[in-house]
């Protein structure tokens, strides 16, 4: 009996409900939490924060679900909201108390909202946390040290409707079904996949929000544009690891490559290039320094050659075009060519 | 075994169901940075947790050339050849990881802070999101 009482609990923390469930007896926790690092921007509503106690602003928030908006606290999202508020000392338990406390405030109701559908499961939590009430901490270890977005199963997606990204994820007709989450970018390192989040010094790892949010943002890799960055001087790489005084000696030449069909000429200009990289680091090993000299192609670049020994990996990826296709063909040069197609064509 | 540990123990296990039958599913693709390299030479085989190196974070205090140029560092993840004798030598990592610019090598869960198994790889990197749609399928049957 009693193993099966403690099975049910176990039940209930991998459905995900005894967060919720956790989070009432928390409800101090996330009063003390909101008044020392939430108050600061979410009392007054700085930089878009939505206040305490106003239900329109959060109601419109927790329409994604509340594991959602757990995630937005935890990881921070672009539109201003740092990273676990900027506390990063923070738990994950803790700051998704706060927002439960937040979301209490303005009339909302965390528990309903987070396992849409999952009454089942939540009951069973409930009937189960009596006995265990002796000490409740246990009961919450397990699924606080978790991220929101891992806590519901497989099973409860099933019966549940859609509203949690890990639920997108799984929903076959989910919009961008294989695109992460926008909220989800950037995570910090304990909850990015590849670190191990049972490794005792993970938190001392910077999470990337923290250094990315004062830097030009861009479409994609890092959502940093790394060369405006360092062309406004908002980060000060050093050009050797011993002298910070430094500096490059830029090389102002563009490249200009005619490329086949319609897209536009490639433009590669050795400034950018030179205030990261020395010569040695391209030529000759990767570009023989003479013109025609280098067959380039973007299958070689998809595939990690060529231009793709940084781009692709580190530098902007080959999502974006028009980066590096930036010269606009000649009018008279493609006309001849692609006119008489066209009209062959009609 | 008394009641209270075999909780536990429960909740342990719980832990660990939720981490088995989640992680696959619910991050199937690592949201890791652009750039986070995973190296995992020797690691598994010893014992220990694969390197991580985060490209974004040393590209916010050293350009490029320092380390691809100046310490030798092929770009090429999981070329080099590092291990941590070469490291406390001063060569690759230990030119900077000595305690004088970055922090000194006993501090291993810093570096070695994957998940164990995870291969030597670039992370969101073309070649990975070109073999991405292949492994979707059985990471979605899971």
């Amino acid at each position: 009996m009693r193993s099966r009482i403690t099975l049910y609990i176990t039940l209930g923390a991998l459905t995900g409900s005894a967060v919720s469930l956790h989070a009432q007896d928390r409800g101090g926790t996330g009063k003390a939490v909101y008044e020392k690092s939430c108050a600061l921007c979410h009392a007054a509503g700085i930089a878009g924060a939505p206040k305490l106690g106003d239900a329109g602003e959060w109601s419109a928030r927790l329409r994604a679900g509340i594991a959602t908006l757990y995630r937005s606290a935890v990881a921070g999202t672009p539109n201003g909201m740092p990273a676990k508020g900027g506390n990063l000392s923070l738990s994950g338990a803790e700051v998704r108390a706060a927002v439960d406390y937040m979301v209490r405030s303005a009339g909302g109701a965390p528990k309903s909202s987070a396992v849409p559908g999952g009454k089942r499961a939540t009951a069973s939590a409930r009937g189960a946390a009596k006995p265990a009430a002796g000490n409740p901490a246990q009961i919450g270890a397990a699924p606080a040290s978790k991220p929101a977005r891992e806590t519901p199963t497989p099973t409860v997606v099933a019966a549940a409707p859609s509203g949690t990204p890990a639920q997108a994820a799984i929903d076959p007709n989910a919009f961008n079904r294989l695109l992460a989450p926008p909220g989800g970018r950037n995570p910090p390192p304990a909850e990015d996949g590849i670190h191990d989040p049972g490794n005792p010094g993970i938190h001392a790892l910077q999470p990337p929000l923290e250094s990315f949010q004062r830097l030009p943002r861009a479409n994609a890799g890092n959502r940093v544009n790394w060369v405006a960055a360092l062309g406004k001087k908002q980060i000060q790489p050093r050009w050797d690891l011993g002298d910070p005084q430094a500096e490059p000696s830029a090389m102002d030449l563009n490249i200009v490559r005619e490329v086949k069909g319609s897209m536009p000429d490639v433009v590669y200009p050795h400034r950018q290039h030179t205030e990261w990289l020395d010569c040695s680091n391209c030529h000759p090993a990767i570009f023989v320094p003479q013109k025609g000299a280098n067959q380039i192609s973007m299958a070689a670049i998809l595939l990690g050659q060529k231009c793709g020994v940084c781009h692709g990996k580190v530098a902007f990826p080959v999502s974006e075009c028009r980066l590096c296709h930036s010269r606009k063909k000649d009018a008279p040069a493609s006309s001849t060519a692609a006119v008489p197609a066209a009209e062959a064509r009609k | 075994m008394r009641p209270g540990n075999r909780a536990r123990a429960y909740a342990a296990l719980g832990a660990a169901i939720v981490a088995l039958t989640l992680v696959p599913g619910g991050a199937r693709r690592a949201l890791a940075e652009y750039g986070d390299v995973v190296i995992n030479n020797y690691s598994d085989a010893a014992g220990v947790r694969p390197a991580v190196f985060p490209h974004w974070f040393h590209r916010v205090r050293f350009r490029c050339k320092v380390c691809h140029s100046d310490l030798g560092f092929k770009f090429k993840a999981g070329g080099n050849e590092i291990n941590m004798l070469k490291i406390i030598d001063g060569q690759f990592c230990g030119a900077c990881h000595n305690g004088n610019i970055a922090w000194s090598v006993e501090n291993c869960d810093l570096c070695h802070s994957g998940k164990p198994g995870t291969p030597t790889q670039v992370h969101e990197s073309t070649i990975q999101q070109l073999a991405a749609p292949a492994e979707t399928p059985a990471a979605a049957k899971k």
